[in-house]
């Protein structure tokens, strides 16, 4: 937890609860999950619309464009933290 | 017995029935017996609760229970009674089931082959490194985070969720896909990284615990076989920390995901 959240409990913790940081330590599982679950899904498509190996493919881009996306709003959340860290310095 | 030999056999599972009806039933037994004892003891302790200086177990237990409800009043935005028993319960369940990867890995087994009288008989005691375990607990999760998107949100708005959420109103079959990916992609990174962390973890106690039984022959135990009791008392202290943080990530994640299934500007 970092240290603004001791400083000011009821301003900084509404924007960065402490459970945001076990969500950032979990940033790599979730974009090797999202990338899992898009083979998973198209997988599935395939299966149903008999198109394999095409929506395989293209859910497993999109899984992966997810997971990037994913990571990159996690650690942008990170960055907004160090703002308002600086900010109280 | 070979060193490939040793690792197989303490990492498959006693089953019944074949194909998609198997049941690892050491997994199954385990975890319920272990869900048994949580049950225990907290009704035992409910019997005889202190309201003035409470014991020592009485303390540990509250504190516990402090900690648990304050992860829930800082992660979870609203109010639903029903969360705190929810993350109390996993916290609980998946500590004491990752627990059982800190006795001795030959123990159990050992004794149960005993009883048993088959020295082949498998045995895996850690249910949380059976990928069925983490899963059917990611599953429950999912079911409720998907109950309660539709009872806050309703069928409308989750289905617009579903339709306009990342990209916006002009891509409604991708934003189908990826809302798809996204919420299948939940459950199993609950369940992959539980059962990863203790698959591994189980993977170097059995690697440790092969120092001793293959190495250690003859005037070389005396040097091998202290070895091995440092490298596993090193893991074990580690370990203790990995057990408690994956049941706290577990528990964490679940009430972080619930609340979002409970914000509705989402």
């Amino acid at each position: 937890m970092s240290q603004s959240d001791k400083k000011s409990p009821n301003g900084v913790r509404k924007e960065t609860p402490p459970a945001l940081n076990f969500l950032l330590m979990g940033a790599g599982s979730i974009f090797t999950s999202m990338l899992i679950a898009g083979f998973l899904v198209g997988y599935m498509l395939d299966q149903i619309f008999e198109t394999t190996p095409i929506m395989l493919m293209v859910c497993a881009v999109l899984g992966f464009i997810g997971g990037i996306q994913k990571v990159h709003k996690l650690t942008s959340k990170l960055d907004r933290v160090e703002q308002t860290e600086r900010k109280d310095d | 017995m070979g060193t490939v030999e040793y690792i197989q056999h303490h990492l498959t599972n006693n089953t019944i029935g074949e194909g998609f009806w198997t049941f690892n039933m050491d997994t199954i037994v385990v975890s319920f017996l272990l869900g048994a004892l949580i049950v225990f003891m907290a009704a035992r302790l409910g019997k005889k609760l202190e309201t003035g200086t409470p014991g020592g177990f009485q303390n540990f237990v509250e504190s516990i229970l402090d900690f648990v409800a304050t992860n829930v009043r800082d992660a979870f935005p609203g109010h639903n009674p029903l969360i705190a028993p929810i993350a109390l319960t996993i916290f609980l369940w998946v500590w004491i089931m990752n627990f059982m990867d800190l006795i001795p890995v030959d123990l159990l087994p050992y004794l149960y082959q005993l009883i048993t009288g088959d020295s082949h008989a498998y045995l895996k005691v850690v249910p949380t490194t059976d990928l069925n375990t983490t899963l059917a607990m990611s599953f429950t999760v999912f079911a409720l985070i998907l109950f309660y998107n539709i009872k806050i949100k309703g069928v409308v708005g989750f289905i617009k969720m579903f339709l306009f959420h990342p990209f916006g109103k002009f891509f409604v079959p991708v934003n189908v896909v990826m809302t798809l990916i996204e919420e299948i992609a939940k459950p199993l990174s609950l369940a992959l990284r539980l059962f990863g962390n203790m698959f591994a973890g189980e993977l170097v106690f059995l690697l440790i615990a092969l120092i001793g039984g293959t190495l250690a022959v003859g005037a070389a135990a005396l040097f091998w076989a202290p070895l091995q009791v440092l490298l596993d008392l090193g893991w074990l202290i580690f370990h203790l920390l990995v057990i408690t943080l994956q049941a706290f990530i577990f528990m964490v994640l679940t009430i972080v995901y619930l609340g979002m299934a409970h914000d509705e500007g989402h």
